[in-house]
């Protein structure tokens, strides 16, 4: 546990975990009952991991990792993550964040339809500022190293969706964020192409050593990820490496 | 303005995603704003066409009258000799020609019948570079040299007393000092200008006539000086209306006279004015409320279509306002589309007709009592066109907050989880 008091732990290097989630709860409240998606998380995530955070349905994952990505709030607990205190963000601070230092793979409706393959993964680059060139450039390199060359002006619906979670990894990755947050990335996929998606990711996580936290009870991507994070009722029961 | 060419695209590219939804919109935006167009070309163009026929007609750009006479309009309100203004009416920049009259009610009897009239002693040659009345003679001639005792009359007016060319005629009028005088005039012509004033009431007979007539004359002449209760002012243009109104108050001042413009002359001149105003406002309350009922429309179903999308990219690290200036932009392409196709169509419509005009004679004595000509020119002005757009961008502005600002205020984790 590297977390400091104050909830503002500095970037210290490798050795400080790039996320480190302290007592994270959050409740849902409908009509009548109220549901506890998160009961107390605590966990750190190292720069350069490969985790999976499994568990059944309404375990609490897709919850921890929206929290996770700034998309969503806890009612209480701590987060800190790349060295800041992102609970204290502001909605517009938490959008920056995100563009800075995050990468995202859903589960679907990845991709901005309108949009090409090249253009939506050159997307966050020109958000972010990146000249015009540079960006389609990158754009071009990332869907080469997914495997998706020839394939960059088609758009979303041209593309077949294991092409299009391709699509959405060459984007997480482009801009070079501190850590890319997939949730059930191939719940859509067949298991060939949910296999080779998790293989893609695990390769690239190994060859340019971005972290990786995917949520999923697919058993295709426990078994790619080097470490498992076991959820259940909204708590992380286990965490090992594999 | 960071990011406007992915706002662009993006825009155009949503749009283009839906090419009946989006078609049906600018059709429809088109539409509208083409016929607001020309409607606003079609006013404008009968607004003008009022004023001149009005000023022209009769009455003038500018009217100097001693001071008091266009409340009592009694003649014994008179400017008693007009020679000292000749020579700064001649000269003054802004005026195209002048004229002198004398207006007074009286009373004309014919053998057979009497009638109330309004006797116009004008000057034949100068009447013609101020006024139109010597184009609406419909049977007869204007007035010779030396007609000393010809008058011209409205035509309605000749049908009451019965007379035709060559009758005689008995005016009688009060005199300034408060005598009743009568004269003997003969009919040259009738004038049928469409006017009910002028067709019913007018009678013309020559200025120096009325002086001798009504003791006006300065002694001495024949009546070629004198008093008169009118000086008429013909302009170059409507913009030199308000500068000579000022610049000849200002020399005149002192001397009892007081200068007045054609809106100041008659008061429905001004409710014409009032009317265009309004007229104007209705147009393009019209304009925002059709940009705003179809945009407001079109981009709602748009925004919900791509809920999940916005979630995306507010995840993606959007920012709100960047997601509220995606929408807007949307909306300014849905309504620039329209609005130019609009445009093109309802200026072309309106150059056509400015050109050929829109014929409606049918509704021509209507239109007479108007003062406005049955074939209608429409007139597209700048004005006119920046007031349709301005509605326009209004209107769209207004269509595109909504959608805007709710896409704006999506959680991405909730969009994303949208049906």
């Amino acid at each position: 546990m590297n977390a400091s008091d104050n909830g503002t732990a500095s970037m210290e290097g490798w050795d400080s975990p790039l996320i480190q989630a302290r007592d994270l709860s959050r409740h849902f409240h409908s009509s009548q009952v109220e549901v506890v998606a998160l009961d107390g998380v605590n966990f750190d995530l190292q720069h350069g991991a490969f985790s999976v955070l499994a568990g059944r349905s309404g375990s609490g994952k897709t919850t921890l990792l929206n929290i996770l990505g700034t998309l969503d709030m806890p009612d209480a607990g701590a987060l800190n993550i790349s060295g800041r205190d992102v609970l204290k963000l502001s909605t517009a601070e938490r959008a920056d964040f995100r563009l800075m230092h995050m990468g995202f793979i859903f589960q679907a409706y990845n991709l901005i339809r309108v949009l090409s393959a090249r253009e939506n993964v050159a997307y966050v680059l020109q958000l972010r500022g990146v000249a015009r060139d540079e960006r389609l450039r990158i754009a071009d390199t990332w869907l080469a190293e997914v495997g998706l060359e020839g394939l960059e002006s088609r758009r979303p619906d041209q593309l077949s969706g294991g092409q299009q979670q391709r699509v959405a990894v060459a984007r997480a990755l482009a801009s070079e964020p501190d850590i890319v947050l997939a949730d059930e990335p191939t719940a859509n996929l067949d298991s060939h192409t949910g296999e080779a998606l998790m293989q893609l990711m695990r390769a690239l996580n190994e060859k340019r050593g971005t972290t990786f936290l995917i949520a999923s009870h697919d058993p295709v991507a426990m078994d790619a990820g080097k470490e498992l994070l076991m959820m259940e009722d909204g708590r992380i029961v286990e965490q090992h490496r594999q | 303005m960071k990011h406007v060419g992915i706002y662009l695209r993006l825009g155009l590219r949503n749009l283009w995603l839906h090419p009946a939804r989006t078609g049906l919109t600018v059709l429809a935006l088109a539409v509208g704003i083409a016929a607001l167009t020309f409607l606003t070309a079609m006013n404008d163009g009968w607004m003008q066409n009022i004023r001149e026929n009005f000023v022209l007609t009769e009455v003038g750009h500018l009217q100097i009258h001693a001071r008091g006479f266009e409340q009592s309009h009694k003649i014994r309100d008179h400017i008693p000799d007009t020679r000292p203004l000749k020579s700064r009416l001649d000269s003054e920049p802004g005026i195209l020609a002048w004229t002198e009259r004398i207006r007074v009610s009286g009373l004309a009897s014919a053998a057979g019948a009497n009638a109330g009239v309004l006797v116009s002693g004008i000057d034949p040659l100068r009447e013609r570079k101020v006024s139109r009345l010597a184009d609406f003679i419909s049977q007869g001639r204007w007035f010779g040299l030396d007609e000393a005792h010809a008058t011209i009359i409205g035509d309605v007016l000749a049908e009451r007393l019965e007379v035709g060319l060559g009758d005689k005629l008995v005016l009688m009028a009060a005199a300034p000092n408060g005598d009743i005088m009568s004269e003997v005039f003969r009919v040259r012509g009738v004038i049928h200008s469409g006017v009910m004033d002028i067709d019913n009431l007018l009678t013309l007979i020559p200025l120096a006539s009325a002086r001798k007539w009504l003791g006006m004359a300065t002694a001495g002449n024949g009546g070629e000086y004198g008093g008169v209760t009118d000086i008429v002012i013909r302009a170059d243009s409507f913009a030199d209306v308000n500068p000579l109104k000022q610049s000849l108050s200002a020399a005149f001042a002192g001397q009892d006279l007081e200068v007045l413009r054609w809106m100041d002359i008659d008061p429905m001149a001004e409710q014409w004015s009032q009317f265009a105003d309004a007229y104007t406002w209705i147009v393009l309350a019209v304009v925002i409320l059709v940009v705003l009922a179809e945009v407001l429309n079109t981009m709602l179903m748009s925004m919900h279509d791509r809920i999940r999308e916005f979630g995306l990219m507010g995840a993606l690290g959007t920012g709100a306002m960047q997601l509220f200036a995606m929408l807007m932009w949307e909306t300014v392409i849905l309504v620039c589309i329209g609005g130019l196709l609009g445009f093109v169509m309802g200026g072309w419509a309106s150059a056509y007709y400015g050109e050929y005009g829109l014929d409606l004679s049918r509704f021509a004595t209507a239109f007479s009592f108007m003062y406005m000509s049955p074939i209608v020119h429409p007139q597209l002005t700048f004005d006119g066109c920046a007031r349709i757009l301005g509605a326009a961008i209004i209107g769209a502005m207004i269509a595109g907050l909504y959608p805007a600002w709710k896409a704006a205020r999506l959680e991405p984790a909730v969009a994303m989880r949208e049906i």
